[in-house]
């Protein structure tokens, strides 16, 4: 156990003196990684030296200083990974779970589908821990913007009402409305669209 | 001399409503290992699973440390050892057409997983590091950091 701490601590020394040497010198490795829908974005990196995008899983980018260009793209394999990123990596919370409740045009009357959906949310906010769950009403782009913001709150509310009833404490219940702001299927103004006509349900 | 109170009065009471943006959450610390703490204002504050965060706020974490962050739009955050990030800026009003990311990586590690601010407006999110901004095109990355502390200023 004392030589595990010696061992440790003289590694932690090593990395300090290694730090100090490198005064002024700071240096970066950035990895992209499949998100958990397996697909993989695009990062741009970029500094006074040049700027250079990657978009492959495990695809890493090093860069030594802020005036030096990001180095050509590389693959890391996944032991680098683990040992230089692993912490950080394995501290990263599962995403959100989103369910998306639909409406009644211009209503915030629930269709029938999607009150038995609100059935099936009650035991995951038990089972998740969840900290906070966020109701945030939306709708199409029918109607004016601001009619449409006070609809989607409508909206929003009508669900909050709902899982209180059901016992679940308004005090980590957030409500919020996107409006016709943050539509699901995009459409010009003033269309009338089924999918957009929504309550989103988030737990986190 | 009438007038100047008034003016004083009136901005005492528009106070609340100017630095509303900037007061409230942008999302919630979720797990948290070893020493972690908040810093706001340069002040460490004890974090917990649960705890608000601020716009300025700093996460910063000992050699055993890590901790997490779920922002209000889905965002997730998280650092490693020996590390710390600042929320510089995060709004998040879809209704108004407003938003924006960035955070800074001071020092360690970071890893990232984009949220709906990523979707919706991709070109206003940045993950900065004193050597290299990163643009964000969706979903997942991790940085590392090595050298010097940088000083918050």
């Amino acid at each position: 156990m004392n030589i595990a701490r010696t061992l440790f601590i003289s590694v932690f020394l090593i990395l300090f003196l290694v730090s100090c040497a490198a005064k002024n010198n700071r240096s970066m490795v950035v990895v992209l990684l499949p998100g958990s829908d397996g697909k993989t974005g695009q990062i741009v990196v970029s500094n006074k030296g040049g700027s250079r995008l990657i978009s492959k899983p495990e695809q890493a980018i090093e860069i030594r200083s802020a005036n030096v260009a990001p180095s050509e793209p590389f693959t890391m394999n996944i032991e680098k990974i683990r040992d230089d990123f692993g912490e950080a990596l394995s501290a990263l919370p599962s995403p959100p779970i989103h369910f998306i409740l639909y409406f009644h045009t211009g209503t915030s009357i629930i269709t029938e589908e999607s009150r038995k959906l609100l059935a099936k949310i009650l035991p995951e906010i038990a089972s998740r821990k969840t900290m906070e769950v966020s109701v945030v009403g939306h709708t199409d782009t029918e109607g004016t913007r601001k009619m449409n913001q006070k609809l989607g709150m409508e909206r929003a509310m009508e669900i909050k009402n709902l899982l209180v009833s059901q016992g679940i404490d308004p005090r980590i219940i957030e409500v919020t409305s996107h409006g016709e702001g943050n539509l699901l299927v995009k459409t010009p103004d003033g269309v009338p669209e089924p999918r957009n006509r929504r309550v989103e349900v988030i737990l986190r | 001399m009438k007038i100047l109170i008034g003016i004083v009065t009136s901005l005492c009471l528009l106070y609340p409503f100017i630095v509303n943006a900037s007061d409230s959450p942008v999302g919630n610390v979720k797990t948290l290992k070893g020493t972690a703490s908040i810093i706001r204002n340069k002040t460490p504050l004890e974090a917990k699973s649960g705890s608000e965060l601020f716009q300025n706020d700093s996460l910063k974490t000992g050699a055993d440390g890590s901790i997490s962050v779920v922002f209000k739009d889905d965002t997730l955050i998280s650092i490693g050892p020996n590390s710390e990030l600042l929320i510089n800026e995060f709004s998040f009003s879809p209704a108004e057409g407003k938003f924006s990311f960035v955070a800074r990586l001071l020092k360690g590690t970071s890893a990232y997983v984009s949220g709906i601010i990523g979707k919706l407006s991709p070109q206003n999110v940045r993950f900065e590091t004193p050597v290299a901004n990163i643009g964000i095109r969706g979903t997942k990355f991790a940085v590392k950091l090595d050298g010097d502390d940088e000083v918050i200023r």
